[in-house]
This record gives C-alpha cells, sequence and structure tokens, in this order.
C-alpha cells in the first residue's frame, strides 16, 4: 500500500467506536482544559495519561491527541471571553479576541479563533503526514555520533531559547541528565548514585518525574492566588451571546490567505524545535502579523488578523512537535513528552524507524490528528453553552481532583508506591524551580534524552575510541558547531536585551531626575 | 546574603558534588574505553560548573544593584500566599503516605474533603455538602472508571483491607 492507501485505511479505522470514542473524549477534555484558566494542556494530558494505560497504544494516543487538539483551541475561548488566556498558548489571542467581545462580537471572536485553529491544523497536518517520512529516512542515516550532536543540539536550542537566563536554562538541562544517571549503567547494569536506596534501583521513571515536576509547578501558583482572583472570577460574563454567522468568520480568515499560511508555517517550526512549544508561537506569530500588516496600530483593539495569527500558528504548532516526536524521537513539547512516555510503557520507542516498525500506529496518529480537528469545532459548537459555565469552576475543587488523578498516574505505571514517592519528590523540585525562575522545558528535555545522549555516546566510542570523530563527521561536527553557536546567539540576545533595558531605566531616571 | 539565584546555585553545586563525590566506588572500564563513572561525573561537573557561574552572576547583580538606589514600587502587587501553598504540599504527602495503609478509597475521600476545605473554608451548608459530594463523587468515579472499566488496579490498605 501506498502512503495515500495508508492514510485512508488508518481514517477507516480511527473511524471505528474502539477508537473514535477515546478521540471524542480526549478533545472534550482537551477543550475544557485549555478552556480553564490555569489548566494547562500538559495539566489535561497528564491527567488523561491514567485512562490510557488500560487501553491499546493507539486508542491511548488517539485520546492525547484529542486533547492535543483540543486544548490547543479551547484556550481561545477564555482569552475571548474573559480575557485571561486559558493556556500559554493562547496568550496572544487575548490582545484582540478580548477587545472583540467587549466591542460586543463575543461570537465572532471565538468562531474565528475556532476556524483559524482548524485551518492551522489541517495546514499543519498536511505538513506533518507529508514531511515525517523523509524526516525520519534523513535520520535513519545518522550513527551514534550524530544523533549524540542532534541531542546536545535540542538541549542547548532549548537552554538557549527559553526563560531569561542562559546559565540558568542550561543548568535545567543539566539537572535533567543528572536525573537519568540514577540507576543501572547501560553496558553493565552496574548501580549508580542509588545511596543504598532500594527504590532508586531502577533509576527515576520518567513519567512520575514528568507528572510531578509540572503537577506542583503549574498548580501551586494558583493555589498561592486562591481567594484574590474572586472579583474577576465573579466578573465572568455569563450572559455573552455567542451566535454569529460563522461562514462571515470563516470569511475573515479566507481572504487573508498569506497571514493564515505565514502564521501556520511559524507555528510548525517553533513546533519543530524542541521542547519550545505553543506558547512561544502564538506570541511570534502574533508578532509577525503585525510587523506585515498595513494598520499595525490597530492590532489589540480587536482585529480579526490578531486571532488567526495566534490561533492558526498554536494549532500549526501541534503538527511540528508531533513530526519532530515521530521522526527523531525528540519531543517538540511537554505535551509529546508524556505522549512519548506513553509509547515506552507499551514497549514503542519512537524515533527514525517508528515509521516503518510500527506503520499502524504513526499513520493512526496521523488520522487521529486531522479527525481531531473537525472533532474540536463540533466539541466547541455543540457545548458553547456550557463554556461560560466552565471557566468559572472553583480551583479548590479543580485542584484536589487533579492531584489525584496524578498520584493514579504515577501508580498506575507500575503497581507500586515507590513511583508516587517519586512523583512527591518531583513535584517539590518543580515547585522550588518555578519559585528559582529556573525554566523546566530544558530539564523536561534532559530527562527524557539522557539515557539517548550517554548510550549514543557510548555506542560511538565502542565504535572507535577516536573522540575527534564528533567533530570530523560532518553532520555530527555541523551539529556541534550549530549547537555552540544556539548557546552564543542566545547570550548575545539576552546581554542586547539586558542592556535595552538598563538604557530605558536610565532614561526614566533621567526624566524624574528632570 | 545571597539572592534567589545564589541560592539556587548553591543547591545545586551542593548536590553535583555530593553526587561526584559517590561517584568514587564506581568500577573502571570493562568492556568499552568509558567506564559507568565516566557520564555521570561529566554531567555532574557540567551541572557544578553551571552553579558556579549562576552564584557568580548572582553576586555580580547583587552589586550592581548595590549601587543603584532601589526603585520604589508603584503598583499595588498581591502577596502570594505561601502558608496555603505549604498546607497543600503537607496535605498531599499525608495523603501519599497513609495510602498504603488506608487504601485509595479512604485516603481520597479524606484528601479530597480536606484539601477543598484547606484551599477554601466552606461557609455555608450548601458548601459543606458540596465539598462531601466532591469528594465521595471523585473516589467513586476513579475507583469505577480505573478498577471496573480499565482494568487498572488501585492502592489497597494494609489496615482497612478497602
Amino acid at each position: 500500500m501506498n502512503h495515500y492507501e495508508l492514510l485512508l485505511t488508518h481514517l477507516g479505522t480511527v473511524l471505528h467506536a474502539q477508537y473514535l470514542v477515546p478521540l471524542v473524549l480526549g478533545t472534550i477534555a482537551g477543550v475544557v482544559g485549555g478552556a480553564l484558566p490555569g489548566v494547562t494542556i500538559t495539566m489535561t494530558v497528564i491527567m488523561v495519561l491514567p485512562f490510557t494505560f488500560g487501553l491499546d497504544p493507539l486508542q491511548g494516543l488517539a485520546a492525547m491527541i484529542g486533547v492535543y487538539v483540543g486544548g490547543s483551541a479551547g484556550g481561545s475561548i477564555t482569552a475571548s471571553l474573559i480575557g485571561i488566556p486559558g493556556t500559554p498558548s493562547a496568550i496572544a489571542t487575548t490582545f484582540d479576541g478580548y477587545p472583540m467581545t467587549r466591542n460586543g462580537e463575543p461570537g465572532r471572536a471565538i468562531w474565528i479563533g475556532v476556524f483559524a485553529a482548524f485551518l492551522g491544523g489541517l495546514l499543519g497536518g498536511i505538513v506533518l503526514i507529508e514531511l515525517t517520512g523523509p524526516l525520519a529516512s534523513l535520520a535513519l542515516q545518522f550513527g551514534p555520533w550524530e544523533f549524540f550532536s542532534l541531542y546536545v543540539f535540542a538541549l542547548s536550542m532549548v537552554a538557549g531559547l527559553v526563560g531569561k537566563s542562559v546559565v540558568k536554562g542550561l543548568l535545567s538541562g543539566a539537572i535533567g541528565l543528572v536525573i537519568t544517571v540514577f540507576g543501572p549503567d547501560p553496558i553493565l547494569g552496574v548501580q549508580r548514585l542509588t545511596m543504598g536506596l532500594d527504590f532508586l534501583e531502577g533509576g527515576f521513571p520518567f513519567l512520575p518525574v514528568l507528572i510531578g515536576l509540572f503537577a506542583f509547578a503549574q498548580l501551586m501558583p494558583d493555589v498561592e492566588q486562591i481567594g484574590r482572583g474572586k472579583q474577576a472570577e465573579a466578573d465572568a460574563p455569563r450572559a455573552l451571546v455567542l451566535r454569529v454567522a460563522k461562514l462571515d468568520a470563516l470569511w475573515d480568515i479566507l481572504r487573508r490567505p498569506f497571514l493564515l499560511i505565514w502564521s501556520t508555517l511559524v507555528g510548525l517550526l517553533i513546533g519543530v524545535l524542541p521542547a519550545i512549544g505553543g506558547s512561544a508561537a502564538n506570541i511570534m506569530a502574533y508578532d509577525q502579523a503585525r510587523k506585515f500588516s498595513r494598520r499595525p496600530e490597530m492590532f489589540g483593539t480587536g482585529i480579526p488578523e490578531g486571532i488567526i495569527a495566534s490561533e492558526s500558528s498554536n494549532n500549526a504548532n501541534v503538527a511540528g512537535s508531533l513530526i519532530m516526536i515521530m521522526a527523531f524521537g525528540i519531543p517538540g513539547d511537554a505535551v509529546t513528552a508524556v505522549m512519548l512516555g506513553a509509547l515506552t510503557i507499551h514497549g514503542i520507542q519512537p524515533g527514525p524507524l517508528f515509521i516503518s516498525q510500527h506503520t499502524a500506529i504513526a499513520y493512526g496518529i496521523f488520522a487521529a490528528y486531522l479527525l481531531a480537528l473537525p472533532l474540536m469545532m463540533l466539541v466547541i459548537w455543540l457545548g458553547s453553552p456550557a463554556w461560560l459555565r466552565v471557566i468559572t469552576m472553583p480551583k479548590s475543587i479543580l485542584i484536589p481532583i487533579v492531584l489525584v488523578l496524578c498520584v493514579i498516574g504515577a501508580y498506575a505505571l507500575g503497581n507500586t508506591m515507590n513511583d508516587v514517592y517519586v512523583l512527591l519528590l518531583f513535584c517539590a523540585i518543580g515547585y522550588a524551580m518555578v519559585k528559582a525562575r529556573i525554566p523546566l522545558a530544558p530539564l523536561i528535555l534532559g530527562v527524557v534524552l539522557g539515557d539517548q545522549v550517554e548510550a549514543n555516546m557510548i555506542r560511538a566510542v565502542a565504535n572507535d575510541a577516536d573522540p575527534w570523530l564528533f567533530v570530523t563527521r560532518p553532520i555530527s561536527g555541523g551539529l556541534l558547531a550549530a549547537s555552540v553557536l544556539s548557546v552564543l546567539f542566545a547570550l548575545w540576545q539576552h546581554r542586547r536585551e539586558a542592556r535595552t533595558a538598563a538604557k530605558a531605566t536610565t532614561e526614566e531616571g533621567a526624566d524624574v531626575d528632570f | 546574603m545571597p539572592g534567589r539565584d545564589g541560592i539556587a546555585g548553591l543547591v545545586c553545586l551542593a548536590i553535583s558534588v555530593g553526587l561526584l563525590l559517590l561517584t568514587r566506588g564506581l568500577p573502571p572500564p570493562v568492556m568499552v574505553p568509558i567506564g559507568p563513572a565516566f557520564y555521570p561525573r561529566l554531567v555532574l561537573s557540567f551541572m557544578a560548573l553551571l552553579s558556579v557561574l549562576l552564584i557568580a552572576s548572582d553576586w555580580r547583580a547583587q552589586r550592581r544593584r548595590r549601587g543603584v538606589a532601589t526603585p520604589v514600587a508603584g503598583g499595588v502587587s498581591v502577596r502570594p500566599n505561601y502558608l496555603r501553598v505549604l498546607a497543600t504540599f503537607v496535605a498531599f504527602a499525608i495523603y501519599i503516605l497513609l495510602l498504603p495503609m488506608l487504601g485509595f478509597r479512604i485516603a481520597t475521600v479524606l484528601f479530597v474533603a480536606a484539601l477543598q476545605i484547606v484551599l477554601e473554608w466552606p461557609r455555608t451548608w450548601r458548601r459543606w455538602l458540596l465539598v462531601a459530594g466532591v469528594a465521595i463523587g471523585t473516589t467513586i468515579v476513579c475507583d469505577v472508571a480505573f478498577e471496573r472499566y480499565l482494568s487498572v488496579l488501585l492502592p489497597r490498605g494494609r489496615w482497612t483491607g478497602l
């Protein structure tokens, strides 16, 4: 069967109830999770994770893809209606979505966002389906030197691009790598750094670490503020009329094809870059849209362009992240990192061989992604009367439920309390890192890639002990050079920003003096 | 007195140096030129180096700040409620520690109810009913969904057998 026959066959497969039900439920969970302020897509996918343990791999992945697609669009609901982004990937949607609502067009704001998410996701899906195979074939040419250098490049790039300090980004990545050295070494199985503790003998399991890091890091900032945002919650509009001529909203997008395609490309590119995610994609696309616009001064007043740029890019970002994990085994963001963990539970390792060895699952992912897009629109359309109630759900009810699901997610992995203790430990570490303003994304990538970095380094040295091969092999050397350049670029960029800020402060001070 | 970054750097440095010392007991290389200690030492040294850089940058920032008058805060800032965060963490830790003794069903009802009360004190009897309903409802839904439909076994209590 050729590429398109396989795709059509698997579209038919995913339309069977056994896959469609998890996909629909995942999409509903994603839209609700995305719409709830303070609950991110990552948190939602972590909550859904334990429900997937009893399912077959494709059923579980269908549910997670539903969450991912639904959550990416769901964030725009709150962003447009109450001016609070449901997820970080909808921050830029608030800039024009909320003003449009205040201008008396809440339905238009929501539906421009939904259609932009659909079209951006669809264009991204086409690229996902067409590019993943060729990229995986390219990755098959890689030896251990190239993989080692690729992982180093991914880590250095994330460390440089995320957060406000390159040192903190790199430190976060290093902590992630350190977490993976506990337990048996990959050659002889010698126990390392276990300090005589039995539960460390298998190393730190990836998913409890990930769930723990995100659980407290994302929930506790809300706990800090409970009782202080009551007014905002009370002010949430309950009587908005969301009815709108949907074709007009669609036409608002279709008559701006360049904006749609450019924002989609920005989202795809950011999605392909490891561990950066939709939170950067929507802001970058919004910024680009304003720069290219003939009426940049209108941005922020409630114009369709701002919503289109933000929503199409954050949904295309989903496709970009999926390309990276399916072709190289590198998660594009935290959501795909959870998916990677879920796959490894079933004994499946994403990477260059994924498409050829697990064709049914790979094409099932493509199919689930394509089907999740219209489902997302359907869920938002049918559920629109409920959204205004959902977004005002008290945090005091939500947080205990989320924490219980986190415990189940960690426990159910191996039916052992050890994984739950690991979860508790990393809850504390995650919150401490948030308070120290150390970004979590490089740490997650370090934990995901740590074993692979070590295994490929050993494989390379076992093949040929000459360490210079890492530098002299063209692709490997190029990737290492790119790693150094990405860190240098980030350092230069941060220094420039600091200088600009210092200059502005001095000028403000001068104004005050005079 | 070190700032936030300085403290983070010192904690990371202490951890990396402590773990580096632990690698001393690892055996030498046997089958390949690099042994089980090589990679941990490499990443721990990298972590220690970055920790030192973080401490140094914090120290430099502190010195710079000393030379500049502290600006007066213009807006009204909302102080985070760390006591509530601590209470949440303690409740969560107790829940996890009690899980193997009480079992999922009893421990979860108690935890969900207790944490709702910790996060927002119920002021009306309707709210108390809601707290109880959410606690019991969450436990029943999880129990039925995971044990009956998804074949995921949840912890049983040593003391209660439930």
